[in-house]
């Protein structure tokens, strides 16, 4: 047990290793990069570029500068923004709140969506209402975030308008500028974003609760269930539910790590000051820092979140940590 | 099943109540002010001030990362600083020098080394302290400073700045530095801290300024709040009660809001933003522009484009470009007025001219358009008609790449223009676009303008408020991007013509005005006649705005965006 746990646990920092160094080495590579706002200006001489080079660290060569940066990393030093001059950690740690409230609210409306319609046209197969679900799934799934929020946006925050004239839901940002904080207003300002990530996302899970909800019902301590003559609902909810679920719970876990990184598009669209709409802006300028900062976070969250489920595993079921 | 529940339940509450007190939480710096926004202030009862009060909500696509000109690198932080940052002079909307924290403009000796600036007495920054000769050195220190990510030229050439009184600044300089007015158009106060600490300064989110307005509120990714200086030197002023720069994912959606309502104005709008301008007019939406300087222009490739980089063209000419009668007949093909009144609903003025505004413009008839002069130059360059209505000389077909932006759909449409007024002479144009980054890449990154491996390109560019450094960089034969001089100066075109060199060198080293803009009108008269670069269409500064929100004249330059705020209105409904 021991032995498995140490292994996973190194192979995990190997990986996260092998990730920043190749993600360090694309982002610097990335053609123009941060010294173009300069060249392209008239005013700044060639000695002005090579001074602000310097300045920035750009002089050395990347492996060079890999190296300053982990090691700086390793100290718990991750960098300032190259453009705020704040460190990435506070830039990250301002727009988290508004990101982890976006996504916590998404899961949770994802989930309720998602469960139910899941059950229901796994136990109603190929009637009408499976086939309707079905479709609006495939077709969560399949369009694209960023057409289908202007869409949303023209629809709700330009055409249809409230009894006040006003247009029904506001189309960007996290609050009414000015106004005093209240729940109402949040809420509005989350309709639009939620419901968009929502109807993405359940999609995905949906469809996956329906297979393992078909298998489940397949099986024969279900009709062992039904043979004793336990109700309809009772062997659906809690003899084949129960199994069906562990799946997700498994697939929603993995998922979780997202909370942290947002919803770029969605983010970006809406105009949500997140974690994610950070990112675009800070991978636009290229903003070394900033992005190694937020991509770094982003993988260890996933790197440890697959750790823990394989360690959740290997303590219930012995013949994984034995193979 | 239960522990996930939990969990959720736990992330989501403390969710919310992190992000409860994450953004309002920050109203709490300034509850006053911020408190009054959303209310509409009642319409003054006295005569007096009509329209006085109010807020308005500037909309950008993007946001500032920095309120300390000497570490800002984007337009928008230029803008926005421009809010409560305030230079000796500034650049009115016609693009001329007016005196701001000077009382006049400066006194120059004959020998233009020594210059002289009066100060206002009794300015006071936002924090109360006085406004000297102390901050006009010490900002100055900041530009020169190892850690500044402001252009040193100029700066570099000033061998002493002397405080005689508080009041008086006398600079002298090394060697004459023709646009020194430009090294004053911004101030830094002397009170940020040590020069060393420059990335940390307070001043760098907090500013102190003694603009009509000073930062109040700033929620990262959100918006920006400006209330009014409490030390503004004129008494009454600003009108409005405060500006909120309000981030914006596009400026697609900032359209719509402007339409809505929810903004009142939208910085930075291009002219290919002119369709959607006209189509919010009924929804009270118009808009203010002026012209940059800047010129949507083709830069003609006279050296050869195989990426040898001659510095010298006539030693490895472009096979087709080289001939000055080709490139005549290329501006006599193009109808420029077509273009402006189809593509820009005839809101921007034909191009003419390498500095078409300001205090050394140099104007410029509109060049002809005559088919039948393009095809007699033509023939007479010894290219004849094809059998597929494409010329041809020596078994070179007259076949001509240009490139530009990607995803510019004006761009595009310009060129699409350009390819089919040039068939008629019998010239194909052949469009290939590259991303913006590649188009303009540096030398060492292959880039394509640097090395030459380009026919005809379309971008924009021309001079600030001084022409001196762009004419210099354009069109002077030293600043050929060579693998010698590593790449630098902008004469992509690779022209080179003895006379131009010698106005440029006496145009750079003297301060008489008058001789200056007669040097650099030679310049851009000869630039014409040798057409390097045929001048399209004059590029605008574009805002929209909603017709409530009046008084904004925006300036040539972007950096002083705000240079006239204290005298934005908004009516009231």
């Amino acid at each position: 047990m021991t032995i498995y746990f140490t292994r996973r646990i190194l192979q995990s920092i190997f990986t996260l290793l092998v990730i920043s160094m190749i993600l360090y080495g694309l982002i610097s590579s990335v053609p123009g990069g941060f010294m173009s706002v300069y060249i392209e200006r008239a005013d700044y001489t060639p000695e002005d570029i090579a001074r602000i080079r310097a300045k920035f660290g750009l002089d050395d060569p990347i492996p060079v500068r890999y190296a300053k940066w982990l090691g700086n990393m390793l100290q718990g030093d991750w960098g300032n923004s190259l453009i705020t001059k704040r460190p990435a950690l506070e830039e990250i740690a301002d727009r988290l709140p508004n990101t982890l409230l976006l996504m916590s609210i998404m899961l949770v409306a994802t989930l309720l969506v998602a469960i139910p319609l899941g059950i229901l046209s796994a136990v109603k197969q190929y009637t009408w209402f499976d086939h309707i679900s079905t479709t609006l799934a495939f077709a969560g799934q399949s369009l694209p975030v960023f057409w289908f929020g202007l869409l949303l946006i023209i629809i709700f925050a330009v055409t249809l308008k409230g009894a006040d004239g006003k247009p029904l839901l506001p189309g960007s940002g996290m609050y009414t500028l000015g106004a005093d904080f209240s729940i109402a207003d949040r809420i509005k300002h989350l309709i639009l974003p939620v419901s968009m990530l929502t109807f993405v996302s359940a999609a995905g899970y949906m469809r996956y609760l329906r297979s393992s909800m078909l298998d489940v019902i397949n099986e024969d301590y279900v009709r062992t269930a039904r043979a004793k003559g336990a109700g309809e609902r009772l062997v659906i909810y809690k003899h084949a539910l129960r199994n069906a679920i562990i799946p997700l719970v498994t697939l929603v876990a993995l998922d979780l790590p997202s909370l942290f990184g947002g919803a770029l598009f969605t983010e970006t669209i809406f105009a949500w000051p997140g974690v994610g709409r950070l990112y675009f802006n800070a991978a636009l300028k290229t903003d070394y820092p900033l992005v190694m900062a937020v991509l770094m976070i982003e993988s260890a969250l996933i790197i440890g979140s697959n750790l823990l489920v394989d360690f959740i595993y290997a303590a219930l079921d012995p013949r994984i940590r034995l193979s | 099943m239960k522990h996930l529940k939990t969990l959720l339940a736990l992330v989501f509450v403390a969710a919310f109540v992190l992000s409860a007190c994450g953004g309002p939480a920050a109203t709490e710096t300034a509850p006053a002010e911020v408190g009054t926004i959303p209310e509409v202030t009642e319409a003054p009862t006295e005569a007096a001030a009509p329209a006085s009060g109010g807020t308005v909500i500037i909309g950008t696509p993007q946001e500032p990362g920095m309120m300390n000109t000497l570490l800002t690198s984007a337009a928008i932080e230029d803008a926005v600083v421009s809010l409560f940052d305030e230079g000796l002079v500034s650049v009115n909307e016609k693009g001329e020098y007016v005196p701001v924290l000077a009382k006049e403009l400066p006194t120059v000796s004959e020998d233009g080394l020594v210059v002289t600036w009066l100060l206002k007495e009794g300015v006071k920054w936002s924090d109360g302290s006085d406004f000297t000769c102390d901050d006009v050195k010490f900002t100055m220190e900041g530009a020169l400073s190892d850690l500044s990510q402001v252009s040193a030229s100029g700066y570099r050439d000033i061998e002493s700045l002397d405080c005689p009184d508080p009041y008086t600044v006398v600079a002298t300089f090394g060697e004459v530095y023709a646009p020194y007015l430009r090294l004053f158009s911004y101030t830094v106060p002397d009170t940020a801290g040590a020069m060393e600490d420059m990335e940390s300064w307070d001043i760098n989110r907090n500013p102190v300024g003694t603009g009509p307005f000073i930062l109040s509120e700033w929620v990262p990714g959100d918006h920006l709040t400006f209330t009014k200086n409490p030390y503004y030197r004129e008494e009454g002023k600003p009108n409005l009660d405060s500006v909120i720069i309000k981030i914006l994912p596009s400026r697609e959606v900032g359209m719509q809001l402007l339409g809505t309502g929810e903004i009142h104005a939208l910085w930075d709008l291009t002219e290919a933003n002119f369709p959607e301008l006209e189509a919010l007019k009924d929804q009270g939406v118009s808009f203010v522009s002026t012209v940059t300087g800047e010129n949507e222009l083709l830069s003609l490739n006279l050296g050869n484009n195989g990426g040898s980089a001659p510095a010298d063209p006539s030693t490895n000419p472009h096979p087709i470009l080289f001939d000055l009668k080709v490139r005549q007949a290329i501006q006599y093909a193009i109808d420029k007025q077509t273009i402006v009144d189809t593509l820009l609903y005839g809101n921007v003025k034909p191009g003419t001219s390498a500095v078409p505004v300001g205090t050394f413009a140099c104007e410029q008839p509109v060049s002809e358009f005559s088919v039948e002069k393009a095809n007699a130059l033509l023939d007479e360059a010894g290219w004849t008609m094809g059998a597929d209505g494409i010329r041809e000389k020596d078994g070179v077909r007259m076949s001509l790449k240009i490139v530009t932006t990607t995803g510019n759909q004006l761009r595009e449409q310009t060129e699409q223009v350009l390819a089919e007024m040039l068939k008629t002479v019998g010239i194909e144009l052949v469009i290939e676009n590259v991303p913006s980054d590649v188009l303009f890449a540096g030398w060492e990154s292959d880039g394509m303008r640097d090395h030459g491996t380009y026919d005809i390109v379309m971008y924009t560019t021309g001079p600030s408020t001084d022409p001196d450094s762009h004419l210099y960089s354009s069109f002077h034969s030293s600043e050929i991007p060579t693998a010698d001089n590593e790449g630098t100066g902008a004469n992509f075109s690779r022209y080179i013509n003895a006379d131009v060199d010698t106005w440029l060198d006496e145009a750079s080293t003297i301060t008489d005005l008058a001789r200056r803009k007669e040097l650099y009108c030679n310049v851009v008269t000869q630039v014409n006649a040798d057409l390097p670069r045929i001048y399209l269409y004059e590029r605008l500064s574009i805002v929209g705005h909603r017709n409530e929100f009046q008084g904004l004249k925006i300036s040539p330059t972007f950096v002083d965006f705000a240079w006239d705020a204290a005298n934005w209105t908004l009516q009231q409904p």
